[in-house]
């Protein structure tokens, strides 16, 4: 049989195809045929396609993962380490997350003991002779009556050590190693009878307390306050911005003017104020009401952190709302709500069924990258103590509190730092990636 | 444009009023007044200081008497951090300072992050440009108190000692305080003006100037640059307001003796004509720079009509 067509990717019918053509080819399909015909792929939703999308995005779903990590370190971990944010461990305070073994300790305090002049003589030279050098007279006059003056112990070069330069060329001069996680000594001896003691693996503060759960715990102050605010503002910001977008002339022109005026405010002022007056305020409501359902329960949460989501959610529903009225406007001219509104629908309905669920992309987009403003805002206001109020924790207050000893423990400052700004990053990048899967058009 | 200007000025107007409002009530809210934290004294002593200090009368004519003050450019005295000091006189004193440093911070912001847009931008694509993108991308991830406190740790005598630890008002105390808080602006605005430059190297008329044979670099400079500045202009409104508050951190990492540490410290004192005038103050400040900003974008860009409702 000829061809189909005339040659190689044209559309042109070939004649001889045509007068070939018999009875056969022109018998009704049976159903199997029909069947083939019919194309096997389901018609994918706008959620399939975006995650589809989204799935593909390396560094978003890196960034997913990420925080998926963090969530479990900030909500499983306190539950797995032995020690609770506000314990005091007594005889384990200010540790380091190394620690050196009883052994070396005794070894350690037995070493920087102050030598009697001789001894030190001895020892000078043995380093010395070691060395490949030789003492000299005066050298050896020096070194005894420096030790005889003081009863201190020199270094190779003469110099009189003391407290922690002493302890640290002991360290290195005896090759000792420290080990890792922190122990209190009292938790070492109980180790050697045999008892199984949780380390501190990021050591206690000057208080004894562990830093790994208190670090954990202010991370999950961070995650909470971060997506309630979020929602917060997503609620009062869709409300708004849907009913300013959807009524428009002069319902809109009022509550616009509102929100230029809220824009304008200065918001970190305020915010620091009001997160004071209301977590003064709800500390006074609970004393006065012990008992209540409700002062309990401001109680649980804690009233710092409340007054927080107050401040949060009165000033920063205005870039929502804006984001929203922009979209509803568009939305609001389309056929089906003119038919919606023909078939008598009331406006909350349309505003509800057909209005918000088309920008439910953006709204979604939008929630998340509230989330890392969230924790920006929580973590700088606990860092000038105004957030949160001891005995809890947040990374912004621990990295306050590790001001004072910054060049000792420097680790205190580290731990929530890093992990507050890796949160914060992969929040961002998550966002970014969300964006650029159910917006396509805004991608950059 | 004059009836604009006049709208946009009765409307910052109001909204200081309404910052000084809210200010004044939230503040006489918190529980607790500004003489307990001295040996407790006794509830005639109370009466007798919060009749001195004006305090015992209804607070929507203290309020009142205060706006009435403020229109003297009065802001009473401190009752508490620094007794009968005028809070003018402590405005006068600590705002250069921190000034200083949000200017300086700002500056070295726009000086280096549009340039750093601009070469990301033109080199799309590039490792210039994937390395830009993730040195900015980690920049606007860390809160302004991890930079500060991780600088003065690396750089103050921590590992190595370059700057030095307390704030004597040298110019290498300076340094610090200025980069740390420069450093989130410096990369957002790197942001902005990478997408801005992208969005004006794809216009049409760019493709006129290749057309008619100029050199790149005036392509860039005179047609490109140009348009891709005025987004970064309307962001640099806001970001005063930011470095402002940013200030406050930094301020109290490097132990900077600013008006922001100051007003950070006035809450928790209850110090109400401190807490005032310093907010009073600097929301002003921060509404005067979003409107010089906004005018300054209609002067750049003729083609914004914002009388009628943007663009």
């Amino acid at each position: 049989m000829a061809d189909k067509y005339k040659h190689m990717g044209s559309l042109q019918i070939n004649d001889e195809y045509i007068m070939g053509l018999g009875d056969a080819d022109f018998a009704p399909a049976d159903k199997e045929e029909k069947a083939n015909f019919i194309a096997e792929r389901k018609s994918i939703s706008y959620w399939a396609d975006a995650w589809r999308r989204l799935r593909k995005n390396t560094v978003a779903m890196v960034a997913a993962a990420v925080l998926i990590l963090i969530f479990l370190f900030a909500f499983v971990g306190p539950v797995i380490v032995p020690y609770s944010y506000d314990e005091f461990n007594a005889g384990a305070e200010n540790l380091h997350p190394w620690h050196y073994s009883l052994e070396d300790q005794a070894r350690l305090a037995e070493a920087t003991q102050a030598l009697d002049p001789d001894e030190a003589v001895e020892q000078a030279r043995a380093e010395a002779e070691k060395a490949g050098k030789k003492l000299t007279p005066i050298e050896e006059a020096k070194i005894r009556a420096k030790a005889k003056a003081s009863g201190q112990i020199t270094d190779e070069e003469g110099n009189v050590l003391s407290g922690d330069e002493l302890n640290a060329y002991m360290i290195k001069k005896l090759g000792i190693k420290a080990k890792l996680g922190g122990y209190s000594n009292k938790e070492l001896e109980r180790m050697a009878n045999g008892e199984k003691v949780f380390p501190h693996l990021f050591g206690t503060d000057r208080n004894g307390r562990d830093l790994m759960v208190r670090t954990m715990v202010g991370t999950r102050v961070s995650m909470i306050v971060g997506v309630f605010a979020a929602l917060l503002v997503l609620i009062i910001g869709a409300v708004y911005g849907s009913i300013s977008g959807y009524c428009g002339g002069k319902v809109d022109a009022v509550m616009q003017r509102i929100v230029e005026v809220i824009y304008s405010i200065p918001e970190v002022l305020v915010i620091l104020l009001i997160s004071m007056v209301m977590n003064e305020t709800l500390k006074g409501f609970v004393n006065e009401n012990r008992g209540n359902v409700l002062a309990e329960l401001v109680n649980l949460l804690g009233s710092n952190l409340i007054g927080m989501f107050i401040a949060f959610g009165l000033l920063y529903w205005v870039t929502m709302s804006r984001i929203i009225r922009g979209q509803i406007i568009q939305l609001k001219e389309q056929e089906y709500v003119t038919a919606a509104r023909a078939l008598g629908a009331s406006g909350g309905r349309i505003i509800k069924r057909h209005l918000l669920p088309n920008c439910m992309g953006q709204i979604v987009v939008t929630t998340c990258l509230q989330i890392p403003s969230a924790i920006f805002l929580e973590s700088f206001l606990s860092f000038l103590g105004v957030g949160v109020s001891a005995p809890l924790a947040s990374l912004g207050s621990m990295a306050s509190d590790a001001l004072g000893g910054l060049y000792t423990y420097p680790y205190r400052l580290f731990f929530p730092a890093i992990i507050l700004s890796v949160m914060i990053l992969s929040f961002n990048l998550f966002g970014d990636g969300l964006r650029d899967a159910l917006d396509p058009r805004l991608k950059k | 444009m004059a009836k604009y200007v006049v709208k946009r000025v009765l409307m910052a107007l109001l909204t200081i009023l309404l910052v000084a409002c809210i200010t004044f009530f939230l503040m006489h809210a918190i529980p607790g007044n500004p003489w307990l934290s001295d040996k407790s004294p006794s509830p005639e002593v109370i009466a007798a200081l919060n009749a001195k200090h004006g305090l015992d009368k209804p607070l929507h004519i203290q309020l009142g008497i205060y706006l009435k003050n403020l229109l003297h450019l009065d802001m009473g005295t401190s009752i508490k951090m620094q007794k009968n000091y005028p809070v003018i006189n402590i405005i006068k004193e600590m705002f250069p300072v921190s000034a200083k440093i949000g200017i300086i911070a700002l500056l070295w912001a726009v000086a280096v992050g549009v340039p750093l847009g601009c070469i990301a931008a033109y080199n799309r694509g590039k490792p210039v440009d994937s390395v830009l993108r993730i040195v900015c991308t980690v920049g606007i991830s860390m809160p302004s108190f991890v930079t500060a406190t991780l600088l003065l740790f690396t750089l103050c005598g921590g590992l190595a000692q370059v700057f030095p630890t307390m704030f004597d008002g040298s110019w290498q105390s300076y340094v610090l305080p200025c980069f740390s808080l420069g450093f989130y602006p410096m990369c957002y605005i790197s942001r902005q003006s990478r997408a801005a430059m992208l969005d004006a190297i794809n216009q049409e008329y760019i493709k006129t100037a290749r057309a008619k044979g100029l050199k790149t670099n005036k392509i860039i400079f005179k047609h490109a640059l140009r348009n891709a500045l005025i987004p970064v202009i309307t962001y640099l409104g806001p970001q005063v307001a930011f470095t402002l508050s940013g200030g406050f951190v930094v301020e109290k990492v490097f132990n900077i003796p600013g008006l922001g540490r100051y007003f950070v410290q006035a809450i928790p004192n209850r110090d109400y004509p401190v807490i005032m005038g310093t907010t009073i103050f600097l929301a002003t400040f921060i509404v005067l720079m979003n409107l010089v900003v906004d005018l300054l974008y209609k002067l750049v860009d003729p083609r914004i009509n914002l009388a009628k409702g943007g663009k």
